[in-house]
């Protein structure tokens, strides 16, 4: 009886003083000053050795270990984050502007530089000329109707060109040898021609 | 449409269509003509030779007696003389045009009213062909001359030859 009498007393004091205790709490690390603390605690060589430390001991095996144990990969993915990260970074223009960024640089042009003169290169180009698949490929393009169309379009047009260019020309030359054989003849000059039929 | 302009139309238009189409007005020139001409000697050349060395190939191989020379001469001049007549009178009567007239853009056709030729005037027409140029080719001069430009040939068969359109042009009207 005495213990269910001390108990009613004492359980509501212990709950405010939680209460107390929590807002406290949540008051200093809403206040400036903690953030000063967190700040200064992260710049000092502290927390640079901390970390160290926590690296270079048991805490990596443990993380890995429990990522591969809770399945972290598989529910990322079953979440679709993956899909909606790629997503964001292909639409994003901060990709674009890293691989501008990358494409000016002096290094990348270094590096493409070397690529472009080493002998793997060559090698490759070697190795792609003598395989078979590559002329399969080819044969496929050039023997591929739009291919032949275009082909046969672009010989068409010079021909109809040339022939046309010829066309004038003889048709200049007629009126021009018929003026002189007339003149020659003593003849009266042709009559002017009249529509070409069509 | 012009009076003009329905009459050049009637030339291009089909040797089958039910109007009767009046005379052409424009007339091609030796220049042209000759370089047509030109063009279908070629063609006709290059045929013979190819059927002529194929044929040598195989009396090669089959080896005929030597008294079979004659007659082998024989019958190949006169399957070149047919090729020769045949080119000219089938393209002439059936389209008023050779290869080398459609190269040219020309054709040739009756002077009254611009039908192809038949036959026997395409005929009649190489005939004229061959004894026009028998003279220096002296039976050309009158298309020089001639104010429709008509050849020794084009007068015996009653012919001219006439700007003809593009063939994508005739075959839509």
């Amino acid at each position: 009886m005495g213990g269910s009498i001390g108990a009613a007393v004492v359980r509501p004091t212990v709950r405010r003083i939680n209460r107390t205790a929590v807002a406290t709490l949540d008051g200093l690390l809403a206040s400036r000053l903690a953030g000063d603390v967190v700040e200064r605690l992260a710049a000092s060589p502290l927390a640079a050795r901390a970390a160290h430390g926590a690296l270079q001991g048991p805490l990596v095996e443990a993380l890995a270990g429990d990522l591969v144990r809770y399945r972290v990969a598989d529910r990322l993915l079953s979440e679709g984050l993956v899909e909606q990260t790629a997503a964001r970074v292909l639409e994003g223009e901060e990709l674009e502007h890293v691989v501008q960024a990358a494409l000016e640089s002096p290094t990348v042009e270094r590096l493409i530089a070397s690529a472009i003169e080493s002998r793997l290169l060559d090698q490759a180009v070697v190795r792609l000329l003598e395989s078979d698949d590559l002329w399969l490929i080819v044969d496929e393009v050039a023997s591929s109707p739009a291919v032949t169309t275009a082909i046969a379009q672009q010989s068409a047009g010079f021909a109809e060109q040339v022939a046309g260019g010829v066309r004038a020309r003889s048709r200049s030359a007629d009126a021009w040898v018929e003026q002189r054989a007339r003149r020659a003849f003593r003849r009266r000059p042709a009559p002017p021609p009249g529509p070409e039929a069509g | 449409m012009s009076f003009a302009a329905d009459r050049a139309q009637a030339v291009v238009r089909p040797a089958h269509a039910a109007e009767a189409p009046a005379p052409p007005l424009t007339y091609v020139g030796i220049v042209t003509r000759a370089i047509s001409f030109a063009v279908d000697a070629a063609v006709i050349q290059f045929v013979a030779i190819a059927v002529a060395g194929t044929f040598a190939l195989i009396l090669s191989v089959l080896s005929p007696p030597d008294k079979f020379d004659g007659v082998l001469l024989v019958v190949g001049s006169a399957a070149y003389g047919l090729w020769l007549v045949g080119y000219f009178v089938v393209f002439w009567s059936a389209t008023g045009q050779t290869p080398g007239n459609r190269l040219f853009q020309i054709r040739v056709c009756r002077a009254v009213d611009g039908t192809a030729p038949s036959a026997g005037a395409a005929l009649l027409r190489f005939g004229g062909l061959i004894l026009a140029a028998l003279p220096l080719f002296a039976g050309f001069l009158p298309i020089l001359l001639d104010d429709r430009r008509r050849g020794a040939h084009d007068m015996i068969a009653g012919t001219v030859v006439v700007p003809a359109p593009p063939v994508e042009i005739t075959s839509r009207r």
